[in-house]
């Protein structure tokens, strides 16, 4: 780093990078999300099923996050692991109305969170219960107790019930995560 | 103690395949895999699963459609389901499938899950001689007992059978037969059938989404196929009897194949372009399940065995199951191109086949009535399941879940079917084989003369050397004794060790000598006979001797070693000591 960019950094012009991995089940509104997320200029109006990954870009208050929007389909699921050594923080994103396969999801998380390159590192977990205004939707104390999240013991993890359609209960996720990245990192 | 670890082991093993998506115990769903079928019925990439419900049989007939895991919708039906499917009518926008219920002889066709279509199989042709007797009592000219000894005449001669309401007639006691001739008279007589299983077909291409004709077959040992937008029948074929189950492939303006299983224990299959079974598979016990895998045929039979036949009839294999079947299904991934057979059983499982191999076994809490895998939801990997208690249960295959393909029932190991490369038969080995063949008995005959001289021989042997005492262990009762004998020593003197022992319980041996016999060109030895003395039982008595070798010529001799006993000529014990060559001499 030159001594221009630590002097950006000490005045707060030049922002920290972090990257984030955004998983989830397809459907359950990753896309969308991140969409909401990206500065009003730069959202798209149509949202189509990711194929494999797309690279987005959004900054808060003090971080510039670069998310990996992973695809969420059954075949696309593989890829993930790919993308976890270079991930600082993870957004998991659940479809709280789909009840069927809160199990898959449960599957899903278990598996990530027992892979080597996440077991051992404290990196804090953002768990979106999306959909909250679908009529037949679960709340997030619900959501929680079906994936068991009180059995992560050794990451910070937050959840939020979140309509990503509207844009609610977003910005309260991502404040979370932005508070945890500042303490890991000092 | 055994058992524990086994049955914990079986159920990780399941555990690490599917996923227990959803199970209500009490979701009063009851029907068979004929019934159930998953569809999305609404053109947003969800599937449903629609369910003929049978109810009590008698009442609560319903299609019940399911989304995730709650009920959305419900119809009620008025007659008992058959069989339901759902296909593809057209080619108009948006494409959602319609569901057709079969029931008696209707077929009741939803759209959006609104009754669209009534289907009704034609009617089928009365006897002319009931006809005319109903005409008769129509115009009053028979009275009702009259009316039913004819019918009964008719009944028991005539080749088509009588229609529903002259049987109906015939059940009647002698005083309501009037009331029901009144009632019934006028109407024109009809006969009807029934349908008892209904299938797809595509009509000209093999898409999925491609339109498909309805395929029923009849009580009246029929099978038509029905135009999906006209419903008016496209072909019609015949069969030796009623069919029960029933699998069709094939594109109907190109080529297709109907495996039908029929009530008397045949499976037929029906090809284009002819009215008759084209092959015929006798089977040995009634089949109570049919799943088409690939080419391959796979039938479940009601004496608890599982058998694969290719499409021509020819036996494949057979399986022996450890429970009656209930039911059976065909497990089609086609994201991972993965098919095989899931087979319900009276004892609580589902077995999971391809081919003859058992590669996964399900443990479900009550006995399962029917099956179904496919696309539910958003989730390809779904099987779904109701059971004999009303019950319903949602399984999700894991992502990470694969299937071996080796058999896990116990049996013999994999080795024993590997063949071993044996070598061809020589010419030498087939003649002496025929040989053998053709004079067994006098072969045998010779053999079973020659052990017994043998035996002979050996006994007589033995006596020989046991009555002239030339075994080194006596047996005796009064000198029991047992003497070896160790030669030491490279030559030309040796030392012989004589080792004695009185093998009795408690006796002494007293005045006992030892005398040796040799050559005595070709040995010398200081004292060729001795006393011994008194030998306490159990005791080992070593007595040293030295023999010396008077030779160069580098032979060798027996020297023969007698235990004798004062007063008496026979020796108790003899051994032979074969002599080594003295070397010592030799070198000399």
């Amino acid at each position: 780093m030159g001594l221009f960019d630590k002097l950006a950094g000490w005045l707060g012009l030049k922002k920290k990078e972090v990257n984030v991995l955004c998983l989830g089940l397809d459907n359950s509104g990753k896309t969308t999300i991140i969409n909401q997320l990206k500065p009003s200029n730069a959202q798209t109006q149509d949202i189509v099923p990711t194929i494999g990954f797309s690279i987005e870009k959004f900054k808060t208050s003090s971080l510039s996050f670069t998310v990996f929007d992973m695809s969420g389909q059954g075949r696309y699921r593989n890829l993930w692991e790919h993308y976890y050594k270079e991930g600082q923080a993870i957004i998991f994103v659940i479809d709280s109305s789909d009840k069927l396969r809160m199990v898959v999801a449960k599957e899903e998380l278990d598996t990530l969170l027992n892979h080597p390159d996440i077991k051992h590192r404290r990196m804090p977990i953002l768990f979106f219960a999306n959909k909250m205004d679908l009529r037949d939707a679960l709340s997030s104390v619900k959501v929680s107790q079906m994936l068991c999240l009180e059995n992560i013991k050794d990451k910070p993890w937050h959840i939020c019930a979140s309509d990503a359609v509207r844009g609610e209960g977003l910005q309260e996720g991502v404040d979370w995560l932005q508070d945890q990245i500042k303490t890991m990192r000092t | 103690m055994s058992a524990a670890p086994a049955e914990m082991k079986e159920n990780i093993e399941a555990n690490s395949k599917w996923l227990d998506a959803h199970y209500d115990p009490v979701a009063n769903l009851y029907t068979f895999s004929s019934c159930i079928a998953l569809a999305d019925l609404q053109g947003d990439g969800e599937n449903k699963l629609v369910v003929g419900d049978l109810g009590t049989g008698a009442c609560n007939m319903k299609l019940k459609v399911y989304r995730g895991t709650s009920l959305m919708s419900e119809n009620t039906l008025l007659d008992l389901p058959t069989g339901l499917v759902s296909f593809l009518m057209d080619q108009h926008e948006p494409r959602t499938p319609a569901v057709a219920v079969a029931s008696g002889p209707f077929i009741y066709v939803y759209k959006n899950l609104r009754p669209y279509f009534k289907f009704t199989l034609p009617t089928l042709e009365v006897n002319p001689l009931e006809q005319d007797v109903w005409s008769q009592a129509k115009e009053d000219m028979i009275d009702p007992v009259s009316l039913k000894e004819m019918l009964e005449g008719i009944r028991d001669k005539a080749e088509i059978p009588l229609s529903v309401r002259s049987l109906k007639f015939l059940m009647l006691e002698p005083q309501e037969m009037e009331a029901y001739v009144n009632l019934h008279k006028q109407n024109p007589i009809r006969r009807q059938t029934v349908i008892t299983c209904i299938s797809t077909l595509k009509k000209n291409m093999a898409d999925e989404d491609a339109v498909s004709c309805l395929v029923i077959g009849t009580e009246s040992k029929d099978v038509y196929i029905l135009d999906p937008e006209a419903f008016t029948i496209l072909s019609k074929m015949s069969l030796p009897s009623s069919p029960t189950l029933m699998d069709v492939t094939g594109q109907f303006d190109i080529e297709f194949r109907i495996t039908v299983a029929c009530r008397n224990g045949n499976i037929y299959i029906l090809r284009r372009d002819s009215p008759k079974p084209k092959y015929c598979i006798e089977l040995t016990s009634h089949p109570v399940g049919l799943v088409r895998v690939g080419k391959n045929v796979v039938v479940g039979c009601a004496q608890e065995t599982l058998q694969g036949y290719t499409q021509k009839g020819k036996k494949l294999w057979t399986v022996y199951l450890p429970a009656p079947v209930t039911t059976m299904g065909l497990m089609d991934h086609h994201t991972r191109g993965f098919q095989a057979v899931l087979v319900g059983l009276a004892n609580c499982e589902v077995h999971l086949y391809r081919d003859k191999n058992l590669i996964s076994t399900i443990k479900t809490p009550d006995v399962v009535t029917s099956v179904c895998f496919g696309r539910y939801g958003r989730e390809d990997g779904t099987l779904i399941m109701t059971t004999k208690g009303g019950g319903l249960m949602v399984k999700i295959l894991k992502r990470t879940a694969v299937f071996e393909d080796k058999d896990t029932a116990p049996g013999p190991p994999l080795a024993q079917s590997i063949r071993l490369n044996v070598p061809k038969k020589t010419k030498l080995y087939v003649d002496q084989t025929m040989r053998e063949r053709e004079n067994a008995v006098a072969m045998h005959r010779a053999f079973q003369m020659d052990l017994s001289r043998l035996r002979l021989a050996v006994a007589r042997a033995y006596v020989k050397a046991l009555e002239s005492s030339l075994t080194p262990v006596s047996a005796s009762l009064s000198e029991p004794l047992k003497m070896h004998a160790v030669v030491q020593g490279l030559g030309p003197s040796f030392k012989l060790t004589l080792n004695i022992q009185n093998t009795a319980v408690c006796r002494p041996v007293m005045n006992l000598a030892v005398s040796f016999l040799y050559d005595e060109s070709l040995y010398s030895m200081k004292t060729a006979f001795f006393k011994i003395p008194l030998l306490v039982p159990g005791l080992n008595y070593p007595i040293d001797t030295f023999v010396e070798c008077l030779t160069d010529k580098g032979i060798s001799d027996i020297i023969k070693v007698f235990v004798l006993r004062e007063g008496k000529s026979a020796p108790l014990l003899t051994a032979h000591i074969n002599m080594p060559v003295s070397e010592g001499l030799a070198l000399a």
